[in-house]
C-alpha cells in the first residue's frame, strides 16, 4: 500500500469538491450569486475526509495530469466523437444479433496484445472495450514486459492471429487513449 | 407532457419481463446480471417520472439507486470469486 | 424540438427492448452479459440526453440538467466495472460455457499457472 502524497491529496480534493458542486446544484447558484455558505463548507469538510482516505487508491503518480485544459478537451473529444461512433456501431450490431438466430454465434475467449503501459490507460482501454456491446474484458495479464487483455468475444472471426483480433476489437480507440494518457 | 408516463410504463414493463431471468436463471451470475439490468431500467422509469413532474428530488433517488446497484453487484461478484 | 426528444427516448426503449430479448434468448451466461451491456449503454444514453434537452428548453432548470449529465458520467464509469467483475467471477466459479465456444485462451493460460 502506497503512502498518500500531498499532490495526490490535493488532486483528489479538487475532483471531489467539483463533483459535490455539480451534484448539489450549487455551481449555478454561485454564478447567480445566491449560494448558501453552509452547503459549501459542508462539501469542503466531506471532500477533505474522503480524499484523506481515498487518495492512495486514486492517484499513484502525476497527480495533476488531467487538469491540463488541452488534455481535458482531448478527453472530451475522444469520449464524444471517437467512442460515440464505436458505441453506435456496436449497439446496432448487438441489437441485430439479439433478434437473429443465436445458435449460429461462435463465442470465445481471445487474447489480444496492447502497447499501453500506464495503469490509467490500461484501465480506460479495458473499460472502453467492455462498454461496447459484443466484447467483455475478463482479465489483464503481464508476460515478459508486454500487457495482454483477455476478451470474451461474441462472434469470433480471428481464432489464432492475436494482432488481427486486437485490431478488429480495439478499432481506433488505442492511439487516442495513448495520446491522452502518455 | 404526458407521454413521459407512457415511456416510463414501457421501461417498467421491460423490467417485469426480466424477472423471468431473475427467477429462472440457472446460475448465480445470471441472477446478478438480471438484477443489475432491472435496477437500471427502474432508474430510467424514475428519471422519466422526474421529468414529468419537474421535481429534481427523484433524480437524487435515481442516483442513490444506481450507486447501490453498482456496489451490490461488485460485492456479490467478489463473493462468487471467493475473495470475501 | 419535442419530436427530437421523443425520438431519442423511443430509440432508447427500442435498444432496451433488444437487450431484454437478448437476455432472455441467449444460450449461456457470458452472452447474456453482452445484452445487458446493450441496456446499460444506449438504453441509458437516449433517455438522459433527451432529459437534458427537455430540462434546458422546457423546464429552464439548469441544475437538473447538470445532475442528469453527472448521471451519464456515473453510468459510463461504473457499468463496465460491474460487468468486468461479474464476468471474471463467473469464469472463476466455473459457470458452464456454451457448447459453441470455439476458442478459450483464458482457460489455457489459467491452467498453466
Amino acid at each position: 500500500m502506497k503512502k498518500t502524497t500531498p499532490a495526490a491529496f490535493f488532486g483528489t480534493l479538487i475532483a471531489c469538491y467539483i463533483f459535490w458542486l455539480l451534484i448539489t446544484g450549487q455551481i449555478v447558484s454561485i454564478f447567480t450569486g445566491n449560494a448558501s455558505w453552509q452547503i459549501l463548507v459542508a462539501g469542503g469538510i466531506v471532500s477533505i475526509i474522503v480524499s484523506l482516505f481515498a487518495a492512495r487508491f486514486f492517484i499513484h503518480k502525476k497527480a495533476f495530469h488531467l487538469y491540463n485544459p488541452l488534455r481535458f478537451l482531448l478527453l472530451l473529444f475522444y469520449c464524444i466523437v471517437i467512442f460515440g461512433w464505436e458505441l453506435i456501431k456496436a449497439n446496432v450490431y448487438m441489437a441485430v444479433r439479439a433478434f437473429g438466430s443465436t445458435k449460429k454465434l461462435k463465442p470465445g475467449f481471445v487474447k489480444i496484445p496492447t502497447r499501453l503501459k500506464s495503469d490509467y490507460a490500461l484501465a480506460m482501454l479495458s473499460n472502453c472495450i467492455t462498454l461496447t456491446p459484443s466484447n467483455i474484458t475478463v482479465d489483464v495479464a503481464e508476460q515478459d514486459g508486454e500487457n495482454y487483455l483477455y476478451v470474451h468475444w461474441i462472434d469470433v472471426k480471428e481464432k489464432d492471429d492475436m494482432e488481427k483480433a486486437g485490431d478488429s476489437i480495439k478499432g481506433a480507440m488505442e492511439p487516442w487513449i495513448r495520446r491522452i494518457w502518455e | 407532457m404526458s407521454e413521459f408516463i407512457y415511456f416510463a410504463i414501457c421501461f417498467a414493463a421491460l423490467a417485469l419481463c426480466l424477472i423471468y431471468r431473475l427467477i429462472r436463471g440457472p446460475h448465480s451470475a445470471d441472477r446478478v446480471v438480471a438484477a443489475d439490468a432491472i435496477d437500471t431500467l427502474v432508474d430510467m422509469a424514475l428519471i422519466l417520472f422526474a421529468l414529468y413532474t419537474g421535481r429534481s428530488i427523484f433524480l437524487d433517488i435515481a442516483l442513490v439507486t444506481a450507486i447501490l446497484g453498482f456496489i451490490g453487484s461488485v460485492l456479490i461478484s467478489r463473493y462468487l470469486e471467493g475473495k470475501l | 424540438m419535442r419530436i427530437v426528444i421523443d425520438i431519442l427516448i423511443c430509440l432508447s426503449i427500442l435498444f432496451a427492448f433488444a437487450g431484454v430479448v437478448g437476455m432472455i434468448r441467449m444460450p449461456d451466461s457470458f452472452m447474456r452479459m453482452h445484452s445487458s451491456t446493450n441496456i446499460t449503454t444506449f438504453g441509458v444514453l437516449g433517455v438522459l440526453i433527451g432529459g437534458i434537452l427537455y430540462s434546458i428548453i422546457y423546464l429552464k432548470d439548469i441544475s437538473m440538467a447538470i445532475k442528469l449529465a453527472a448521471l451519464i458520467v456515473f453510468y459510463l464509469v461504473t457499468s463496465p466495472i460491474a460487468a468486468h467483475a461479474i464476468g471474471r467471477a463467473a469464469y472463476r466459479s466455473k459457470t458452464p460455457k456454451s457448447p459453441n465456444t470455439i476458442v478459450d485462451k483464458y482457460g489455457e493460460d489459467l491452467e498453466d499457472e
